[in-house]
């Protein structure tokens, strides 16, 4: 087995049952932390995800498949357990990454690329590429917010497709925009994917996708791993399991 | 710490650029609202110097150019803390998808509102030529004034932003004292003059207590008076600043991760 990309060892997230406090609950009641009840989204996943393979995470709604995305961008980390990423750049692609809608899409595309941990210049010399693939032509210097739903997700995609990262996270946004955008963005994607350094993880619920993108799959049923193995093993148990 | 310096060095960019093109969407917004930069400061200042001069019958030297200062300094103050109680709920669609320090997104205001305040001093500049202030050398005690004041800002508004995630009406208490803030910081009167002789331990207490009204005071002193700055309760303030602001970034590195699962 090559070197991994990712290792995941027995992470939990839990949520808090939190609601806000009031500013004289908080006053009485020290602990304002402590009461609350949790809500375990993780119960415990460990795996590991060698370089340039395509993992794709399946799982009923709710069973935390989004939660071990985000944890795995390090949006938060896990209330216990480890992930590794051995040094590697990584962004979770989905839809609007952090878009501000009173500034242009040309602003956001350097304010997306910066958080992506992107310097100034590399934006610049990606630039023109990203609006020529992202179809918006001179809307690019208009507001986010006066964009259709269909043009904000192609900028988004975009900016995550032509600023690649070493581990690109995908939470299902292959069905972005028209129908034109949507063959040439899965074009894009399949491109991104067979990059053999590039080690991709995909949530999706659709069996097609992952059937024709991953190599292994990742089960996730209420928190828990069901099954991880090869996509020809899991896929078809899974699909019986969901009718 | 060095994680502090680290991430501060990582995001230097994105702040800058991200306080840019806020100012820019801001201007963008309406026709002339750059106009409002000059003209809020310019306005408020003369409401309160009619207030200050026809109702309380203060008077000071140079007047306008006082209050002018005052204001300056409190509404940076003031503002940068408001918007730290909603900042990372504004920010949730960035917090929701990538990693990214909060205290980053303070600095990002303390920039704009910074720079705003720059522009409000330009206006103090050309009013005090306009009244013919005497200056010298000890006008330059403004630069390390300014940087006490943007330390204090960002210390408070560390442990403001942090509660604003939880506390949800901390607004309603925080409006309220900055309010109180605003009327013992001595904007609109000189606690030296109207206070200090009347009530030596409440004088005292007004300006080396509260350090904006510490910083106002100085940068009058300095700029207008020919004074000398309150040296040792600066620097206690300064060594306060580092404190907090240290609690503070310790406070949000440790709880900014239940960030996303709150708002």
């Amino acid at each position: 087995m090559s070197e991994s990309a990712i290792s995941v060892k027995d992470v939990k997230i839990r949520y808090r049952m939190m609601n806000k406090v009031s500013f004289f609950r908080a006053l009485v009641s020290r602990s304002t932390y402590s009461k609350t009840k949790y809500f375990e989204a993780v119960k415990g996943v460990s795996f590991e995800v060698p370089k340039g393979q395509i993992l794709g995470i399946v799982g009923k709604n709710g069973s935390g498949k989004s939660t071990l995305l985000r944890a795995i961008a390090g949006i938060f980390s896990p209330d216990e357990g480890e992930i590794d990423l051995h040094g590697n750049t990584i962004s979770l692609l989905s839809i609007g990454v952090g878009f501000q809608n009173a500034l242009s899409g040309r602003e956001n595309i350097y304010l997306s690329g910066m958080l992506l941990g992107f310097s100034r210049d590399f934006i610049d010399e990606k630039l023109e590429e990203i609006i020529e693939f992202s179809e918006l032509g001179d809307f690019i210097d208009r507001p986010v917010k006066s964009y259709s739903s269909g043009m904000y997700s192609k900028l988004a995609f975009s900016i995550t497709a032509i600023l690649e990262t070493d581990i690109m996270l995908i939470d299902e946004v292959l069905s972005v925009g028209d129908a034109k955008f949507k063959k040439k963005s899965y074009a894009k994607m399949k491109e991104l994917i067979s990059n053999e350094d590039r080690t991709v993880l995909i949530v999706s619920h659709s069996s097609d996708t992952i059937k024709n993108l991953c190599d292994n799959v990742l089960w996730i049923h209420d928190g828990e791993m069901k099954m991880y193995g090869t996509t020809a093993e899991v896929l078809p148990k899974y699909d019986e399991f969901m009718k | 710490m060095k994680r502090f310096i680290n991430d501060i060095k990582k995001f230097k960019s994105y702040t800058l650029y991200a306080a840019k093109s806020g100012m820019k969407a801001e201007v963008a917004g309406s026709f002339l609202s750059w106009m409002w930069w000059i003209l809020d400061p310019l306005l408020y200042m003369l409401v309160y110097s009619f207030v200050a001069v026809y109702v309380f019958g203060s008077r000071e030297p140079y007047f306008p150019v006082f209050v002018f200062i005052g204001l300056n300094t409190w509404q940076f103050f003031s503002k940068t803390v408001k918007a730290g109680v909603k900042l990372v709920q504004d920010k949730k669609s960035i917090v929701t998808k990538v990693y990214i320090p909060k205290f980053i997104f303070i600095l990002e205001k303390e920039t704009i509102f910074g720079i705003k305040m720059f522009v409000s001093c330009a206006l103090t500049v050309l009013f005090m030529i306009f009244y013919q202030v005497p200056v010298n050398w000890k006008a330059l005690w403004v630069i390390p004034l300014w940087l006490l004041l943007f330390m204090i800002t960002f210390a408070v508004t560390t442990i403001v932003t942090h509660f604003g995630v939880f506390v949800e009406d901390l607004m309603n208490v925080l409006t309220v004292a900055l309010q109180l803030g605003f009327y013992i910081s001595g904007i609109f009167y000189s606690i030296e003059t109207r206070i200090l002789p009347k009530n030596e331990l409440i004088g005292n207490i007004l300006i080396h207590c509260n350090p904006i009204a510490l910083i106002m005071t100085d940068m009058r002193n300095v700029l207008l008076y020919d004074g000398e700055p309150h040296y040792i309760s600066l620097a206690i303030w300064a060594v306060i600043a580092i404190v907090i602001s240290a609690i503070g970034i310790r406070t949000i590195y440790k709880h900014e991760n239940t960030y996303v699962k709150v708002i």
